[in-house]
């Protein structure tokens, strides 16, 4: 597994997909600094950490997502290497498992970038703009927590556009999949039963009580689910 | 035990409104260790559906495919490890080296580092390797695609249209490259191919498909020696030739202005072409040429489809 896995991040070297892993956190260390500077007084360092988080959920980790996993997708969808890889004397779960697990590793250094970028970009704004110093510990730990539990409750979304991208040659499926899910998440944000809306259940688990708890469950336990039966699905299926 | 064997290999695919399109039909062929076998038919005929069972891409509906004795269906990974394959598609990634796609490929082989210098030697492509895929000529890659399936030196290479997109010199040197490579290296190559010439240049043995059925399999060169050479004649009147030698008993027909006189099976080309001749200047007809057609791969082609298109009509009557 460790080989195939191996040959997934070499194929990263160079590629759109890893450009668009750096530049989608850079959007918001950007959107951060702008977003500060526009203060004039401080305020706390959890604020700014946590308005990062809620803009990556809300919008930003859908269509990532979207976009990355429709180019991961292509990159052997494009050049018909689907075909070569699933003629050779490997088992094919393992070829679209180490495509999951690829794409996962991804969006958890999008995660990471995310955070580091807009501690990075409030320490700029904090060193342009001395009165907007925010106040309190950054407590990094901690925001990285809620982090790994929106990437966690994000998994079923994950799953549903780690399968369109792969399972079709196009990628007009996954992206309308994309868009749309993310379109009703934005236009429906106060909707009762967002939680269970995959595209929505990222933002939730930033919520509190039932629908925090729903939204991590639901999106963490079937998103393992849907994510092991895409996999089966995939390597199962003729590639015609 | 032939390299590749088949039996009954059959494939339906269904269309969206779940019609029924008979692909390849109770194909039954066998490729001998050591051969070169040319896999022949036209576009569409069904030679990448075969190819494609036999790499294990798509099962088979009915009947099965054997590789070195391993069967496909049964034990894919067990097969794939004795193939090398060519396939219609390269697959490879545009923003990857050469010499980076084909590491990718050695590594799932686990083969050592060693083996991407001597493919690329061997294909001819060490001074290409470090340039991007996406830089090549369809030429090149198609070289790269041969030297990724020659990867490991697997006993049996699967080459579906190898020469597509060749320039003559490439064309050339790949039919020399292929037609040595059992002698050098002891494998097996299925070729297919929907050019007579290449596969009348390249192999040892053919095996032709026509609309999904296999309808002529063997050695070339006996198949050849076996073939009953037609009579074509051109002359200046050819409707009124045709008459005149089939009213003496001869099966004559017209191949545009040619006159084709099929000799019958106790009868000698050249008695009939000598037979004709008479008959036709006899009839005042002038004739320019007269002759038993060359022993050729194109004529038994021509011969095996048109019987089976003409077999398929009768059925279907």
């Amino acid at each position: 597994m460790w080989t195939v896995l191996n040959i997934e991040i070499r194929k990263l070297n160079r590629s759109l997909a890893l450009l668009l892993a750096v530049t989608a956190p850079c959007l918001i260390g950007i959107f951060g600094f702008f977003n500060i500077t526009r203060f004039d007084q401080a305020g706390p360092w959890e604020q700014w950490l946590l308005t990062s988080v809620g803009v990556w959920a809300f919008f930003m980790l859908p269509m990532s997502v979207t976009a990355l996993t429709a180019l991961v997708g292509q990159m052997e969808h494009s050049p018909r290497s689907w075909d070569h890889l699933r003629a050779l004397p490997v088992p094919r779960w393992r070829l679209y498992a180490a495509k999951a697990v690829c794409v996962l590793g991804l969006v958890v250094l999008m995660s990471a970038l995310n955070l580091a970028l807009t501690y990075g970009a409030v320490q700029l704004a904090a060193h342009v703009k001395p009165a907007i110093r925010p106040t309190g510990d950054p407590e990094l730990l901690k925001t990285a927590w809620v982090l790994a539990k929106v990437l966690a409750a994000a998994l079923l979304m994950i799953a549903i556009q780690f399968w369109a991208a792969l399972r079709f040659a196009s990628f007009v499926p996954a992206l309308a999949l994309g868009i749309g899910g993310t379109f009703f998440a934005v236009v429906a944000t106060g909707a009762k039963q967002g939680v269970f809306f995959p595209w929505q259940m990222a933002v939730n688990v930033m919520g509190e009580g039932w629908r925090h708890d729903t939204a991590l469950m639901l999106g963490a336990g079937l998103g393992v689910v849907a994510l092991t039966a895409a996999i089966a699905h995939l390597a199962w299926r003729e590639a015609r | 035990m032939a390299a590749i064997e088949t039996q009954g290999l059959t494939r339906v695919f269904r269309g969206r409104r779940g019609e029924r399109r008979l692909a390849v039909d109770a194909v039954s062929m066998t490729v001998p260790r050591g051969a070169v076998y040319g896999f022949l038919g036209r576009n569409g005929a069904g030679k990448t559906t075969t190819l494609r069972m036999l790499t294990g891409l798509i099962r088979p509906t009915q009947g099965t495919a054997g590789i070195d004795g391993v069967d496909v269906a049964a034990d894919r990974i067990g097969a794939a490890r004795r193939v090398g394959a060519l396939l219609e598609a390269h697959g490879f990634y545009g923003h990857l080296t050469g010499r980076e796609n084909l590491d990718l490929t050695r590594r799932l082989l686990a083969l050592p580092p060693t083996e991407i210098d001597r493919v690329l030697e061997a294909v001819d492509m060490v001074e290409h390797a470090g340039r991007r895929v996406s830089d090549y000529s369809l030429g090149m890659r198609q070289r790269l695609g041969l030297g990724r399936a020659m990867l490991g030196a697997p006993p049996i290479l699967i080459l579906d249209e190898p020469t597509n997109g060749l320039d003559p010199g490439g064309i050339a040197h790949m039919r020399r490259f292929l037609k040595t490579l059992p002698d050098r290296t002891g494998a097996t190559v299925l070729l297919s191919s929907h050019l007579l010439g290449e596969i009348e240049q390249t192999a040892t043995h053919i095996g032709v498909i026509h609309d999904g059925r296999l309808v002529l399999e063997g050695e070339l060169a006996r198949l050849k020696a076996e073939q009953t050479p037609r009579v074509l004649a051109r002359t200046d009147d050819p409707a009124r030739a045709a008459a005149a030698v089939s009213a003496h008993g001869l099966a004559a027909t017209l191949d545009g202005d040619r006159l084709v006189i099929q000799p019958g099976a106790d009868q000698g080309a050249d008695a009939v072409s000598a037979a004709a001749n008479a008959i036709l200047v006899a009839a005042g007809i002038a004739v320019f040429a007269i002759g038993a057609e060359a022993r050729s791969l194109e004529g038994l082609y021509r011969r095996v489809t048109a019987r089976d298109a003409a077999m398929t009509q009768e059925e279907a009557a």
